[in-house]
């Protein structure tokens, strides 16, 4: 159906799995994992489209079988998986900071003072 | 009205956590109030629902909204309450009060109080919801609170290094977990159009396995399995264990990793229906093994007390998948014992450690000793755990390890497949080894001498006490009376489990699972017999023996004329061990010098490992993937 | 299952305390007798352990200052009792009283109970020389552990593949099995695990060579460093009974299958047979060998008799 999208948002996960595997400083870590979940978003968003359909908003008495509409469902799935999204940001950044003023620095090799 | 109460359950912890923050932010007995009795209400409303779902049978539907199915698409959030569902949802209802009742004094030191409360509830309401709902996507929200609520509670004490770190890993790894669940949840809606795991069980028996499902089976057992924190994805465990507050990491390590588990189950039993695939059984009883091996020689490794025990409980998790993998009544009655059992000892063990944290401010092995004088019920309580976790009988991990090993030789003698003898041998050296462990932990903790340090170290206040005893308590009578625990909610969940078309057709209606499924429900393996082995009896004749045998020994040792103690007449107390006659400095023996017979021989490997838990965080998300690409890998060669 | 009172003759007397204490203390006495002579002196009576018994129980109970009284006094006792619990198990001259609970798996935690209650007591006198004696005493367990699973796995194999086509974890199966099929040890394919079962037998008794745990010329007796009096006398008596257990545990799995038909003559055999085991399988390494430091035993144990045990399992596997 939208292989574009599909292709784009494969490219989008693994190149966000890549940052977060292979990047050393803290910041790049949660920039790949905000990365990975936009990936995520678009997925979510191109399996539910149909070509030709129109925005899934009715008021009632207009909805008739044979209406052609965008699936919903995968929007709000969207919209919350967005939501998460800003959410881990956050809670990630604001860790992020605080390591930084305990350890002075952000470059993950050095901090690994819980290892063995 | 006995629909409403697993609901109820979940919303009243979510509700609380909004009304501690709002009442309790300056009054401390507010607080207190609202959690306990916040934790309290769901461990009632699921002891009132074990009467209707395991002894009669029933299975309890819920759609939120009453939003019901439609001409057989199901348009609403369901939940579902069926035996597995009310197991799980009891150990964890447990833990959350059995954690919250003993947090009350534990964490009276610390301040921002209101905060922990406020993700502790979100915490535990997240878990039950999880266990209790018939949605995907609903899991995965309910894994995602989870998430958030773990890591902020691990990186709670942010004055110290070491939470910060392990949250920010937990943080990056279960991320990862979670866009890998979620993908794997849009594939499958993207095929069936329905987010409702019963009927995404019905449909999918109907399209068979095409490249996309078989991808989506691929991500979702990745997820669980970051979840479920099986090997590779284990380090960040012990991180997040050893750096929380110890009433939050009695609480994961209870609650959140049997989510993983439950996933699994719930997976390959109920949606997917793979578990009678030999290859299937192969991947995860291999997986499982590995993380049992490797979970306990991590452990002999370690210098700090709850880190050990963090290994431990990865070690037993992998006890459990190992039983659920083999895909037989047997096994899934071993792996689902030895998941109770082990939220009792494991949650006794974590506990203790806090009590030793509590009392003497480290737990570094190296430095405590002698604690058992001090620390008297302590001492008693953490033996208790210490033999369950090996499995010695007469206490409930016994049970469980038999089940378990009963089972895995059985599926190797009816298989033929020498792998599984294996397993079995593997099975009795890992246990074996946590015997070894746990002696170590208490020779360095509790016996041996006291260093001057800590003479000033009192037992635990008595709050403290109270769930450490209950818990003491139930590990002795499941592993006294193993049948009654075995027939009241084992069996039930067994059976639930094997049983689909019972799930479905609750669900979405009866008769919906025949236009499906086409093969005929096979009736579950009723005929697990635990074989007798303890009958109440011989327990009672051996109790009898024990006295006697106790009151000989204490008539006799009475002979002691005038005992008296002899320390207050040596003039230095350095002279409290006779050493050769020479003057002796603190001489404990206990942490790092203990087994170097074994440290020795296995040089080698243990260096080995412990250069690989590097503590780096790409490290740990590459095994992530690298267990991600196991699975895709495994499910496109075998199940297609 | 009714209470039976015989249940109370056969826990109390035979094979229950007294006979498995009297077999046990003789086996001790006859094993420094015939010691002695290998060593070309004249050595204790046969009655010595007896009168050693009676000798500590009379004796002064010193209990130290830092260990707690609970524990200290208490491990002895558990570990006498968990010893006569597995002598219950074990089918001697045909007779097992308590059917259905012959199982190999309660065998073999039962076992390590006892080590583990000289751990624990050990652990709780609170001297240098116990925290060594344990460390080294777990290792011990560590290292027998994997040799005797896997022989045990192996015999269950062989008896359940004749019986159910399966395998089996019952003692009594194994009996049912030699009465028919002929004793264990005459399958050829049984006797690398019959062999790593007799090497087993001293390490698990902690005779010499295998008695690292409780050096008497290093360590003091390690664990046993700080007791005195009845807890000393319960932990020799333990000593004592586990040599019998163990010989006789031999004697169940690989030597069974024919009776004479009177029990008493039944027993009196069985108890020559362990005799001679004891004599082969712990005098014979103590007069010759040297103690094993703790890190051969280990890799004694994994590498040569694990490596017989398992040619066994593997040839039981593959149906010879």
């Amino acid at each position: 159906m939208m292989l574009v999208n599909y292709i784009g948002c494969v490219i989008l996960m693994v190149l966000g799995l890549y940052t977060v595997v292979v990047k050393k400083n803290l910041m790049k870590s949660v920039i790949g994992l905000g990365i990975i979940d936009y990936g995520v978003n678009i997925l979510i968003i191109s399996i539910g489209y149909q070509k030709g359909g129109t925005a899934p908003i009715f008021t009632p008495g207009e909805i008739k079988p044979g209406t052609f509409f965008v699936d919903p469902i995968p929007q709000a799935l969207t919209l919350t998986s967005i939501v998460i999204g800003a959410c881990v940001t956050a809670m990630a950044l604001s860790i992020v900071i605080k390591i930084y003023k305990k350890y002075g620095t952000i470059d993950s090799t050095k901090i690994r003072r819980l290892n063995g | 009205m006995m629909q409403h109460f697993p609901v109820l359950a979940v919303m009243t912890l979510f509700l609380a956590s909004f009304l501690v923050v709002l009442f309790g932010s300056r009054n401390k007995v507010a607080r207190g109030v609202i959690a306990m009795t916040a934790s309290t209400v769901p461990l009632v409303l699921m002891i009132c629902l074990i009467k209707p779902v395991m002894i009669d049978g029933q299975i309890i539907s819920y759609w939120m909204g009453n939003w019901e199915p439609v001409s057989g698409w199901a348009i609403g959030i369901g939940y579902e309450i069926d035996a597995l569902s009310l197991f799980f949802g009891l150990i964890v209802a447990l833990t959350i009060f059995l954690s919250c009742f003993y947090s009350l004094k534990y964490m009276s030191r610390d301040d921002t109080l209101e905060k922990y409360y406020v993700l502790f509830l979100m915490l535990s309401g997240a878990v039950l919801g999880l266990v209790l709902t018939g949605d995907l996507f609903n899991m995965f929200i309910m894994i995602e609170i989870l998430t958030f609520a773990a890591v902020a509670l691990t990186a709670f004490r942010n004055n110290l290094d070491g939470p910060l770190e392990a949250a920010f890993k937990y943080l990056v790894i279960g991320s990862i977990g979670s866009s890998f669940t979620l993908t794997g949840v849009i594939l499958l809606y993207e095929q069936l159009h329905t987010l409702n795991m019963a009927q995404i069980g019905a449909l999918l028996q109907k399209t068979g396995m095409n490249p996309t499902t078989a991808f989506a089976f691929g991500l979702l057992l990745t997820g669980f399995s970051i979840k479920a924190f099986i090997v590779p994805v284990h380090p960040v465990a012990a991180d997040a264990y050893t750096a929380a507050p110890t009433s939050a990491s009695m609480a994961m390590a209870s609650m959140v990793n049997k989510t993983g588990v439950y996933g699994i189950i719930r997976l390959l039993y109920i949606i997917f229906m793979t578990m009678g695939l030999s290859s299937v059984q192969n991947l995860i009883v291999t997986i499982g093994t590995i993380t049992m091996f490797l979970g306990v020689t991590m452990a002999l490794n370690q210098h700090d007390f709850k880190r050990l025990l963090a290994f431990h409980s990865i070690s037993q998790i992998g006890y459990v998948i190992t039983a659920i993998g083999l895909g037989t009544a047997l096994g899934l009655s071993g792996g689902l014992y030895h998941a109770m059992n082990h939220t009792l000892f494991k949650g006794m063990l974590f506990l203790c450690a806090g009590a030793v944290l509590y009392a003497a401010g480290t737990t570094n092995l190296d430095k405590l000793g002698g604690l058992a004088k001090k620390m008297p019920q302590t001492c008693i309580i953490f033996l208790i755990g210490a033999f369950s976790i090996s499995g010695l009988p007469p206490f409930n991990g016994f049970v469980s390890k038999w089940l378990i090993y009963q089972a895995t030789y059985e599926k190797a003698a009816e298989s033929g497949n020498f792998g599984f003898a294996i397993v079995t041998v593997i099975e009795v050296v890992v246990s074996v080894l946590t015997l070894a462990s746990f002696i170590k932990v208490s020779q360095s903790v509790f016996f041996g001498e006291l260093p001057p340090e800590l003479e000033n170290v009192r037992e635990v206040p008595l709050s403290m006490r109270i769930p450490m005893w209950i818990m003491a308590v139930l590990c002795i009578i499941t592993g006294v009376l193993p049948g009654q625990a075995y027939t009241a909610l084992i069996q039930p969940a067994v059976n639930a489990v094997l049983s689909p078309v019972k799930y479905i057709d609750a669900m979405m209606g009866s008769g919906y699972a025949e236009q499906f499924i086409s093969a005929a429900d096979a009736a579950p393996d009723k005929s697990v017999v635990l074989a007798g082995y303890w009958q109440p009896i011989n327990w009672l004749i051996l109790f009898v023996v024990l006295l006697a045998a106790f009151t000989i020994v204490a008539l006799l040792g009475k002979n002691s004329r005038g005992a008296r103690s002899h320390s207050d007449e040596v003039t230095d107390g350095k002279y409290a061990t006779f050493y050769s006659g020479e003057k002796s400095e603190y001489s404990m023996v206990g942490g790092s010098d203990m087994f170097w017979g074994l440290k020795y021989n296995l040089r080698h490997y243990f260096g080995f490992i412990g250069e690989m838990h590097s503590g780096v965080v790409n490290d740990y998300a590459l095994w992530a993937v690298l267990i991600a690409a196991v699975y895709l890998v495994f499910s496109f060669v075998c199940l297609l | 299952m009714t209470f039976n009172p015989m249940y109370l003759f056969y826990i109390l007397v035979f094979p229950g305390f007294l006979f498995t204490s009297f077999a046990g203390l003789l086996l001790a006495g006859i094993d420094r007798k015939v010691l002695a002579h290998m060593q070309k002196r004249i050595g204790p009576p046969i009655t010595q352990p007896f009168y050693d018994f009676m000798k500590l129980m009379g004796k002064e109970t010193i209990v130290p200052d830092a260990a707690p009284k609970a524990v200290f006094l208490g491990a002895p006792v558990i570990g006498l009792i968990s010893l006569f619990v597995t002598a219950l198990l074990i089918p001697f001259a045909g007779l097992t009283p308590f059917y259905g609970i012959a199982d190999i798996i309660v065998l073999i935690y039962l076992l390590t109970i006892p080590a583990v209650a000289i751990i624990i007591g050990g652990a709780a006198s609170g001297s240098p020389f116990s925290g060594v004696g344990i460390s080294r005493e777990m290792v011990t367990i560590v290292s027998y552990e994997l040799p005797l699973i896997l022989v045990l796995l192996t015999v269950g194999k062989k008896a359940g593949m004749a019986l159910t086509g399966g395998m089996t974890f019952s003692l009594i199966d194994i009996s049912a099995y030699q009465a028919q099929n002929g004793m264990m040890i005459t399958h050829w394919a049984m006797i690398p695990a019959a062999i790593a079962f007799l090497l087993i037998i001293p390490g698990e008794v902690g005779t010499q060579p295998f008695d690292v745990a409780e050096a008497e010329t290093e360590i003091c007796e390690g664990t046993m460093a700080e007791y005195s009096g009845a807890p000393l006398a319960l932990f020799e008596l333990s000593h004592s009974v586990k040599m019998f257990i163990m010989t006789a545990l031999f004697t169940a799995l690989f030597l069974q299958g024919w009776t004479t038909g009177i029990v008493a003559l039944d027993a009196v055999i069985d108890l020559a047979i362990c005799i001679l085991l004891t004599i082969i399988t712990m005098t014979l390494p103590h007069a010759s060998a040297a103690r094993l430091k703790v890190e051969w035993l280990f890799r004694f144990y994994w590498q040569i008799v694990a490596g017989l045990a398992l040619i066994s399992l593997i040839l039981v596997w593959l149906g010879l």
